[in-house]
């Protein structure tokens, strides 16, 4: 096997790279090594690096693919389609959406933070106050926090000895109590009305109106 | 093939029906024993929740009550907490009765946990029913009970807590209006007016001072109840002991 650099003498390899004219070499030789010059040249153009607008003409390019991608999503959205489906396996996914769905209820066994509850719709803002110097901790448990005891806690002025904290609540009726210290529950004197809890003690009843609470 | 279809949706089917009846359940359920209630505890109070949603009567009042109890635990005995809630599923029951009794095919269960709610306070059944009766819809009415029950529970003598529901109905007043009564009662008590002052007056015909600005163009959103003696304007009856609440909204 020979290769095109075979064919040529010594003096062609200098005349090809530029140390001796053109007429010091056979014509024959000549015209061969300059079809090869002109085929290097050639090659050399298609090799040559891109331009400064090759960024714009790739994402030029992606975005007509994306186009391109979104445009069969929506025709696949909106075109008919024939599945076989296996009634076991359907069946079983159901199943797995329904338990799901039943067990997220227990992730409801806990208060609304301040933020959840207050941007929920047509929640009103009620402040809880009470006196209690000596209480270490104050909390508030209630019909509105599934009567966690420590659902709410609140917060001391030290200067005064006053609780106090503000709970998002929905107009209605609730019914709470405080609790000081984790044990001992107390009802609030400033409630609109004070009940039987049917377990021997009062609990503290507000009602909520649209536009708050007045309590007396 | 169809056969076999058939099946599987109606098994489907009945799976969604029982989920959904199974959740208040499984709810109560987990609650109580995520608090660290006895297995014996959590058995009945999840035998009153299923046989009362088996009855097709609310459970939420008896949830409550349940957790409640247990959350009270250190002065309430766990059997104490069974007749309660046993002694409120009696109460449902009654309550729906009465809503029937008014006309009501299916009562929602907001009506029937208000007039069990209003029961339990001491509101007589022709009470209970009076308001049932007056109510322009179900809604209004279980406001109206649950106001009621509150305005007797402040120390209003029930036939003026339940005229001045009737009333505010007859006169067209809104459910929120309504709803504001218990907080203008203890607003017009902040000023100094009797409970009996109060009674007099619903009982004469002059019912309750209806906030302004809920929607009868009687004033600006956020004044005073309307006729509250010495309120400024701007200002609520009572705020300078405790701050209406603001909206969340």
């Amino acid at each position: 096997m020979t290769s095109d650099s075979d064919k040529f003498g010594s003096e062609i390899q200098r005349y090809l790279d530029g140390e001796v004219p053109a007429d010091a070499v056979d014509s024959s030789e000549r015209a061969e090594a300059d079809r090869l010059l002109d085929a290097t040249a050639d090659y050399a153009r298609r090799m040559e690096l891109p331009g400064p607008d090759i960024d714009r003409a790739v994402m030029a390019s992606i975005r007509a693919r994306a186009d391109e991608d979104r445009k069969s999503v929506l025709s696949w959205l909106f075109q008919p389609h024939v599945y076989q489906v296996r009634p076991a396996l359907a069946a079983a996914a159901v199943v797995i959406l329904v338990a799901a769905g039943v067990l997220g209820g227990s992730f409801r066994d806990r208060a609304p933070t301040a933020v959840e509850a207050a941007a929920a719709p047509s929640t009103i803002l009620v402040r809880f106050e009470l006196v209690a110097p000596n209480a270490d901790r104050v909390s508030l448990a209630g019909s509105f926090n599934d009567w966690q005891p420590d659902g709410v806690r609140l917060i001391q002025n030290p200067e005064t000895g006053v609780w106090t904290g503000t709970v998002p609540l929905r107009p209605g009726e609730h019914q709470y109590m405080f609790v000081i210290d984790g044990a001992e529950w107390i009802p609030d004197p400033d409630a609109h009305a004070q009940v039987d809890d049917g377990f021997g003690q009062t609990n503290s009843v507000i009602v909520v109106g649209p536009r708050g609470v007045i309590r007396s | 093939m169809k056969h076999t279809a058939r099946i599987v949706l109606l098994s489907v089917m009945a799976l969604f029906v029982t989920s959904g009846l199974r959740a208040q359940q499984h709810q109560v359920r987990t609650m109580l024993v995520g608090r660290g209630a006895p297995a014996e505890f959590v058995d009945q109070v999840t035998a009153i929740v299923e046989q009362t949603e088996a009855e097709q009567l609310p459970t939420e009042p008896l949830v409550s009550k349940a957790l409640e109890g247990w959350a009270k635990r250190g002065r309430v005995p766990a059997d104490r907490v069974i007749v309660v809630m046993t002694q409120l599923q009696g109460r449902l029951r009654i309550g729906r009765e009465l809503a029937i009794g008014t006309g009501m095919e299916a009562p929602p269960g907001a009506v029937i946990a208000a007039a069990a709610g209003a029961l339990g306070r001491g509101l007589g059944r022709e009470e209970v029913v009076e308001i049932l009766d007056m109510a322009p819809d179900p809604e209004t009415a279980a406001t109206g009970l649950t106001v009621a029950s509150a305005l007797s529970a402040q120390g209003l003598e029930r036939a003026a807590a339940v005229r001045a529901v009737t009333d505010a109905y007859r006169g067209g007043l809104s459910l929120e209006e309504v709803l504001e009564f218990p907080s203008v009662v203890s607003g017009l008590r902040a000023q100094g007016e009797p409970m009996a002052g109060i009674a007099r007056r619903i009982m004469e015909g002059g019912g309750l001072p209806v906030p302004m600005g809920q929607g009868h163009g009687m004033g600006g959103q956020g004044g005073p109840p309307a006729g509250v003696p010495g309120a400024q304007p701007g200002t609520a009856a009572g705020q300078n002991k405790k701050q209406r609440g603001q909206s969340g909204t």
